[in-house]
């Protein structure tokens, strides 16, 4: 590991200020990913400003009835939240397959959210690496990729998002809230993250300096019968527990009179960003709820996608996942 | 005062049964509790990598990241500059013109020598202060390397213009490979299986591969280097064999063996992968160097490079059959790829060749087995050894043939089951019970689990015993179910005229007026429980309850490895064996004592059972504090199995195997179709064991070896590119299965004694690692209909797209 300087801020604006004036310099929460990722040489930070005991420790309901997550909550906290549970289960859903207990006890949800690929190439210095380092190449894409990129990759990157907790927050129309040396600005989820297209380097819109405050939910989209929320995250991996998703869907469909009144879904384990499936959501808005038109508005969505050699089945996989997630929820509604 | 024995005990020594009777508490036949089994439970155990010594140095290791390349140049000036570091060495600071190691060839360089040929081979060594500034000042050393064509699979081992990975062998095998890049080529021909062929109904054949599998043990390679007065160096290690790695150490040093001294340190598992050195010669290397203590523990990562894996197969299989369902004859081609270094390739080689056929009765073979040099990662010892592949390929044969003959594959496999009497393709009669259509009975009588299984009492769906499990893919729906079965053979001990034994020397006195037994042999514990079992045997044969099992090092003889499912039949066997010897002279001393007093001295059979001098009819003669006085009585004795025999390097004849063990697995699996998850439910086993010393051991082995074949079939591969480089060296990346992939797994044994073993003992660790793998492939192919010629099965092979 490389020599660092390590600064616990009193307030939010001096650990802005401090990583703003500082080349190099990284927000630690949690440490699960960037202490191991610093371990391996792969982040090799110069300072490390530790945000973990700041004040953004709260869950909160909003004024509007949705829920403000600060950045500092740790997943094991928001996955047991009651309001989490019974208003946004595919929320608790997604933190509980994420992780082991331990790392959930640790890791933050501003953490969760900036989480780096989990691509083998990434991981390896000795390896050549664009978005670890710009220009080495990308070995992924002639390499072990069975896990990687189907959806928005670039010929210099076909890393994946690994956050399961941003695929839920991405269908659930979560908004990222920030501060920074110029200020607060507030983002939707989706747009916090970029596809690598020629400076995979950059995972996210974030400028240097930026923090991620707190996430906000609208309320929950409800059944007009049952008031239940009908959200679903379901996650399709190599073994029982504890492994990235292959594949994953959250999404969120309100029936009314046999026809989708609302609904929104989004993929995990298929692109740099948590993907947000709005073509499909578009053709099946208004539609008869029934399997055909899910089957068909998820084939338009994946018709985007250029597998490689090895990820291919992910198609299938995401169409399959998808249409039974959209039947279920189409069923209890 | 005090008798002294060392020597040699004759093999086929014939033991005396006193098992039958033995009232001594803690003895063989009870499931002791292992005195390592709560300290490891609740991480208080202190493993290999908490060594510590005042003043010590830490070393790291600079690996290569290329498979194949030529070092042109090594600059350490950097490194050496660095404050804290305290020593850096290449290969050219080797104290001796022995620069290489190994465990059948003397093949593999201590530090690469002008060439490198595999992704992270050592190239330098760094002692430090701390083992984040060695690990810096490796980083600083300068290595120029001139990349090398690659050897990467057989078809670039063997073409015409291949880069010969060892152009100047002198191993035993050179002579008669084929090509320099096969390390060991090992035929059998017995019968005539062309003609065979002409009897058969139906001819079936097969391709099949196994993928790159690895040992998974959870701590990392590690151990302590300390110089000693006498120049010589004491070193604490974790290791399977601490008197195979004496061997290989000392010449490297330039050191007689007995200023080389190791003690077993805590071991955080082995299955093979502690076989071959790791850090050994390096952290000895780096301690002389400085005249500190240095210690090396390897990272997850860096433990990934450091030992050997089990050998990726390519394997083709024609058989025959008849109508009514007899094997005609066999013919397989099994390519093994070894990698870099020789390590135990050639015993592997001999291993699937010799065991290719699997416990069925074939008297019409072709077989042909080798490994190759390649520039993947070195594959040696793992669990099941050779024997792992070749049953994959065997068995998803027998289901092929039986649903071709549309037989009962079970009914199928009994028709042709060995048993005792039955001729090895290698001419070998199996001479001890081989109850192979028992064993399938057995598992096949065994309630299978409900249908729908995950239905709770209140109707819901207990997702957790679905495929999918907590994920909440299924709650049943489009879930398949799927049984397969599977039957193995593993020999046990060291093969092909190997001079095999163990060593344990046994002390009887008085301590606190009790009778104590102190065990002291060089067996490596490794998890396997043998210290527990030993102390059995002692508890046993001297009918003392206090047994002190003195610590592994190697101021006794060689144990050999707690490796090939020997440790037991082995070590057990010399301690049972020393035992006997004290027992003689404890007799001896008590009729010269009190012969007089109770004519029984001289008539009776005599026993030591609690405590006591007692006649085979229970009568006490004489405390054994009494007999004992302050006398101790100490021998140490070397045991041997039978001897075995080299095979024919053309015919692949011999009496090669010591022993053999059978094991047969029932799974039954439900497959998510759709979305390719397979959830194996139960792994039911059934097992000969011959004599049970420890049920408890036994069905921890047993559970271990099992959900490790499980591991194989639907989760575990070492990653390695065409490039020849390691893709996945992390427990993130390489999965093993957690206890939510574990299924139930029920367990029959057998205890059918073999005459040849004490106590009647079958080693029983690796069998059913063998019959797991393709239990759980056959089964995942009952649910699915695909034919998944490859392990392990992921989703993407099921999902048919």
């Amino acid at each position: 590991m490389k020599t660092f300087r390590y600064e616990r801020p009193a307030d939010p604006a001096a650990a802005v200020t401090l990583v703003a004036g500082t080349p190099g310099a990284r927000y630690l929460a949690g440490g699960t990913n960037l202490v191991d990722l610093m371990k391996l040489g792969v982040e090799t930070p110069e300072l490390l400003v530790d945000v973990s005991r700041l004040p953004f420790g709260e869950v909160e309901e909003t004024d509007t009835g949705g829920l403000r997550i600060g950045a500092a909550v740790r997943g094991s906290r928001l996955a047991a939240h009651l309001l989490v549970r019974e208003r946004y289960p595919a929320l608790s859903q997604a933190l509980l397959s994420g992780a082991s207990a331990q790392l959930r006890n640790a890791a933050t949800i501003g953490g969760n959210l900036l989480q780096r690929t989990r691509c083998l190439y990434f991981q390896d210095v000795s390896k050549p690496c664009n978005k670890r380092r710009p220009g080495s190449g990308c070995p992924a894409r002639e390499g072990a990729h069975r896990d990687l990129a189907v959806l928005g990759a670039s010929e210099h990157c076909i890393a994946t998002n690994t956050s399961d907790l941003a695929v839920a927050l991405a269908a659930l129309d979560a908004t990222v809230h920030l501060t920074g040396p110029a200020g607060v600005r507030s983002l939707p989820l989706t747009d916090l993250y970029r596809l690598p297209g020629d400076e995979p380097e950059r995972d996210t819109v974030l400028r240097h300096g930026e923090l991620i405050t707190s996430v906000e939910l609208p309320p929950p989209p409800h059944s007009a019968r049952s008031r239940a929320p009908l959200m679903v995250y379901r996650k399709v991996r190599d073994r029982a527990s504890y492994a990235f998703a292959l594949v994953s869907v959250a999404a969120v469909l309100d029936v009314r009179d046999a026809a989708v009144h609302e609904v929104r879904l989004a993929f995990g384990g298929l692109a740099a960003r948590p993907w947000r499936a709005r073509e499909a959501e578009q053709a099946l808005q208004g539609r008869p709820a029934t399997e055909e038109a899910f089957v068909e508005a998820v084939r338009t969505e994946l018709s985007a996608c250029r597998p490689l050699r090895e990820n291919g089945y992910k198609l299938a996989l995401a169409e399959r996942l998808a249409v039974a997630v959209l039947a279920d929820l189409a069923g209890q509604g | 005062m005090g008798t002294q024995m060392r020597g040699t005990a004759a093999p086929g020594r014939t033991p005396t049964s006193l098992s039958r009777r033995s009232r001594t508490k803690g003895g063989i036949g009870e499931s002791t509790l292992r005195p390592d089994g709560t300290l490891k439970v609740i991480g208080e155990f202190a493993y290999s990598s908490d060594l510590w010594h005042e003043d010590m140095l830490w070393g790291f290791t600079l690996r290569s990241p290329h498979p194949h390349a030529r070092i042109t140049s090594i600059d350490i000036s950097k490194a050496l500059a660095q404050a804290g570091v305290h020593a850096v060495l290449t290969h050219d600071d080797l104290p001796t013109a022995h620069t290489q190691y190994g465990l059948e060839y003397t093949d593999t360089p201590v530090l690469a020598d002008g060439v490198v040929r595999h992704h992270g081979e050592p190239v330098a060594l760094v002692a430090a202060d701390h083992p984040e500034t060695a690990r810096r000042a490796a980083a600083k050393i300068k290595v120029d390397y001139e990349p090398l064509p690659v050897v990467h699979d057989e078809a670039s081992a063997l073409a015409d213009d291949a880069p010969i990975l060892h152009p100047n062998r002198d191993d035993h095998h050179a002579g008669h490979v084929p090509h320099p890049n096969i390390v060991h080529r090992q035929p059998i021909i017995r019968g005539n299986a062309a003609e065979a062929a002409k009897r058969a109904d139906v001819i079936v054949t097969g391709e099949y591969e196994v993928g790159m599998q690895d040992q998974a043990f959870l701590g990392p390679e590690s151990g302590l280097a300390v110089p000693a007065e006498d120049g010589g160096i004491d070193l604490y290690i974790a290791t399977q064999w601490l008197h195979s790695d004496l061997r290989q150490i000392a010449p490297v040093l330039g050191l007689p063996e007995e200023k080389v001294r190791m003690t077993l340190s805590g071991v955080g598992g082995a299955f093979g992968g502690r076989e071959d050195l790791s850090m050994q010669i390096h952290a000895c290397l780096l301690a002389l160097r400085t005249g500190k203590p240095v210690k090396i523990v390897y990272n997850r990562f860096e433990s990934f490079f450091g030992h050997v894996h089990r050998h990726p197969a390519k394997l083709w299989y024609e058989h025959g059959a008849t109508k009514d369902g007899k094997i005609t004859h066999m013919k397989c081609r099994i390519v093994l790829d070894g990698g870099a270094y020789a390590s135990s390739s050639p015993a592997v080689v001999g291993n699937a060749s010799s065991l290719s056929v699997g416990p069925y009765v074939v008297d019409d073979v072709e077989i042909e087995a080798l490994a190759l040099y390649t520039n993947n990662p070195p594959c040696g010892a793992m669990r099941g050894f050779g024997a792992v592949q070749a049953c994959f390929a065997y068995e998803s044969q027998m289901d092929k043939l039986a649903e071709k003959l549309g037989m009962d594959p079970v009914e199928f496999r009994q028709k042709n089951a060995m048993s005792q009497g039955a001729i090895m393709p290698t001419g070998q009669i199996v001479d001890s019970p081989a109850p192979v259509a028992e064993l399938l009975r057995l598992i096949k009588a065994m309630p299978l689990p409900p249908e729908k299984q995950w239905e709770t009492a209140r109707g819901a769906a207990d997702v957790r015993a679905l495929p999918g499990g907590l994920s909440n893919t299924t709650h049943g729906e489009g879930v398949v179910r799927g049984v397969g079965y599977a039957v193995g053979i593993k020999n046990v001990g060291f093969s092909e005229g190997f001079d095999d034994y163990s060593t344990a020397r046994v002390q009887l006195q008085v301590i606190g007026g009790e009778p104590v037994a102190t065990v002291h042999t060089a067996m490596a514990e490794v998890g396997q429980g043998g210290i527990t079992v030993n102390a059995q045997i002692a508890r046993t044969e001297l009918g003392v309850t206090q047994v002190v099992i003195h610590p592994a090092d190697t101021q006794v003889g060689s144990a050999g490895s707690t490796s090939a499912s020997r440790q037991t039949y082995m070590t057990g066997g010399a301690v049972k064996n020393a035992c006997e010897a004290i027992r003689e002279k404890v007799l001896e001393t008590g009729r010269r004592k009190f012969g007089t007093y109770h004519p029984a001295w001289a008539t009776a059979e005599l026993l030591l059972e609690d405590g006591k001098v007692v006649t085979d009819s229970d009568e006490p003669l004489a405390d054994l504090v009494d007999v004992l006085g302050d006398e101790v009585i100490d021998i140490e004795l070397q045991w041997r199995h039978r001897p075995t025999e080299a095979f024919d390097p053309v015919t692949g004849q011999g009496f090669g195997h010591v022993q053999y063990s059978f094991a047969a697995h029932r799974a039954v699996v439900e497959v998510d179709t759709e979305l390719g998850l397979v959830k194996v439910i139960e792994l039911a086993c059934a097992q000969d064991v011959g004599k049970a010393l420890n049920p408890l051991s036994v069905k921890g082995q047993i559970h271990g070896a099992t959900v490790q074949g499980l591991g194989l079939a639907v989760m575990e591969e070492i990653i390695v590119a065409k490039d020849a480089k390691v893709c996945n060296p992390s427990f993130t990346d390489y999965l093993i299965p957690t206890i939510l992939d574990t299924p139930a797994i029920p367990v029959e044994v057998l205890e059918l004694a073999d005459e040849h073993a004490p106590y009647g003992l079958r080693g029983i660790g690796e069998a059913p690692t063998l019959s797991s793998t393709p239990a759980v492939v056959a089964a995942i192919r009952a649910a699915t209909g695909l034919p998944l010629v490859r392990v392990p099965v992921r989703p993407e092979h099921i999902t048919g797209t």
